[in-house]
């Protein structure tokens, strides 16, 4: 088995048949960002392996921040609340326009770019 | 010829005869490369925005990433196509929202959403908010004394735009060369199809690991083909196939190995013919489809490229047997992505300095030849 296969995040675009397999969550976020950006098309979360559920048992954005928060030094990743809302039924796209809606209430902020943190 | 030692690299052959020498390795996998070429390659030449066919309405638009420049192409109220860099000429925001061709945008004008700057669809400043027609929060300027913003002073920063067919095409340089001039023999044989009665139907977007001109170098030779697209080669007579070569385009000629009814073509010729037009965009008319395909093949950064493949048929509607000609094509494309990252992986370990390249390979050597100029210019 190759280290490909073993990645924990696959995201797959299933009118492109195309996917992207990485270690790092976040690099999903981008796939996303530049395969939106030329067809419109959400991609969506054929694995993640986060091992976090014991911990998160909110489906609210701003709650699964703030569950997940003292996990990550400096904010979580964009990719992991993504894989999270993913179980919860959001498209990446979906849970990226939310995650913008509860920033410019003030209920989220971003210690990093693509990383956030509850307030 | 092969070099295994950096310092023994030389520039891209002037001809293939003798020591065939391709583009050194370094090109390929220096991180810093990919900047040079944002300037050099893609701020130099015509470079594939999309398809007028796309944008058919006044008022219609989508963007597109060319150079690091975003640029906003958008059909004006008399008709004809205009591009814009995406930026306000106030302050320099983004204005639009990232819209692919494939899902255009429809707007009566250019609104900035930072402070309500607002263009018409020629790109001239049409309106800004009263907040910069007066003074008010400033103790030290009178009303009277606010400057004027005269609309063309004021315009956003249009880009060149010029056709081949329903073929949209940019340059970012201030006097580029004319678009006939790069296009040379390409232009002409492609208007005299007609390629503007054929629809959008699908579009494919692949990421690759692998440099783009490694991509681009596959696409233009088929010395591999006869190991790596058995399916496909099946119906093609490769050496009744003729590999063309011109100034800033090729074209791959292959003859097919049974007739194809002319319906199943829009060239005359009983051929597959791929165009390769520098620096980075291909027209693939494949001879057995009653319509026509395109890629770009756009650099994310030195090791990833995006391969954007669209597909025009007669109906943007695709039938079962175009589903299946297309299945096809990415079959193509999922058998070339293997052998281009496969190549990659050896690339980009540094091992060898610089490749070189066979006498069929001409193709690969015009390629390689146009990018160590624009390096060097």
């Amino acid at each position: 088995m190759s280290t490909q296969d073993q990645a924990p995040y696959v995201a797959v675009c299933p009118e492109c048949d195309v996917d992207l397999r990485t270690e790092t969550p976040n690099e999903i976020v981008e796939f996303y960002r530049r395969h939106y950006r030329v067809t419109g098309h959400d991609v969506e979360f054929e694995r993640a392996q986060m091992g976090l559920d014991e911990d998160v048992t909110s489906g609210d954005i701003k709650d699964v921040v703030w569950q997940l928060q003292d996990r990550y030094e400096n904010g979580v990743p964009v990719g992991v609340i993504a894989a999270v809302m993913s179980d919860r039924g959001l498209s990446i796209g979906e849970t990226l326009d939310e995650i913008h809606e509860v920033r410019m209430t003030g209920g989220l902020y971003e210690p990093q770019d693509d990383h956030l943190g509850a307030f | 010829m092969t070099q295994w030692d950096e310092s023994q690299t030389q520039a891209v052959s002037s001809d293939i005869t003798e020591k065939s020498n391709a583009l050194p390795a370094k090109y390929f996998t220096d991180p810093e490369v990919l900047e040079i070429e944002k300037e050099k390659v893609f701020g130099q030449y015509w470079v594939y925005a999309g398809h007028a066919n796309c944008i058919k309405e006044a008022g219609q638009y989508f963007t597109r990433t060319i150079g690091g420049r975003q640029l906003i192409i958008v059909r004006g109220h008399d008709g004809d196509i205009k591009a814009f860099d995406n930026v306000c000429a106030h302050r320099g925001s983004k204005m639009v929202e990232d819209t692919p061709m494939t899902d255009p945008g429809d707007a009566k004008r250019i609104k900035c959403p930072y402070h309500l700057w607002t263009y018409d669809l020629e790109g001239e400043l049409k309106s800004t908010p009263k907040s910069f027609d007066e003074a008010s929060l400033n103790p030290d300027l009178e009303d009277e004394e606010v400057q004027e913003y005269d609309a063309e002073e004021n315009s956003l920063n249009d880009v060149h735009v010029d056709t081949i067919g329903p073929l949209l095409f940019v340059n970012l340089r201030e006097n580029p060369m004319p678009l006939a001039e790069q296009a040379g023999v390409m232009k002409d044989r492609l208007e005299a199809l007609p390629l503007e009665e054929y629809e959008h139907a699908t579009r494919i977007v692949s990421e690759v690991e692998c440099n783009w001109k490694v991509f681009a170098s596959n696409y233009s030779e088929c010395d591999h083909c006869q190991a790596n697209h058995q399916d496909w080669i099946k119906g093609i007579s490769l050496n009744e196939s003729e590999l063309e070569v011109n100034d800033y385009h090729w074209v791959l000629h292959y003859t097919h190995a049974e007739d194809v009814d002319d319906e199943m073509r829009i060239h005359d010729e009983h051929e597959a013919q791929f165009h390769y037009f520098w620096p980075n965009f291909t027209v693939n008319m494949y001879g057995t489809a009653d319509g026509y395909g395109t890629y770009i093949i756009d650099p994310i950064d030195t090791d990833r490229f995006q391969l954007i493949a669209d597909y025009y048929f007669r109906d943007s509607e695709l039938s079962e047997e175009e589903r299946e000609f297309v299945r096809t094509s990415r079959q193509l494309q999922e058998e070339d992505f293997e052998l281009v990252e496969r190549q990659w992986e050896g690339l980009k370990t540094g091992a060898l300095a610089q490749a070189q390249l066979g006498p069929n390979e001409h193709t690969v050597h015009r390629f390689h030849q146009l990018a160590q100029e624009a390096y060097d210019s």
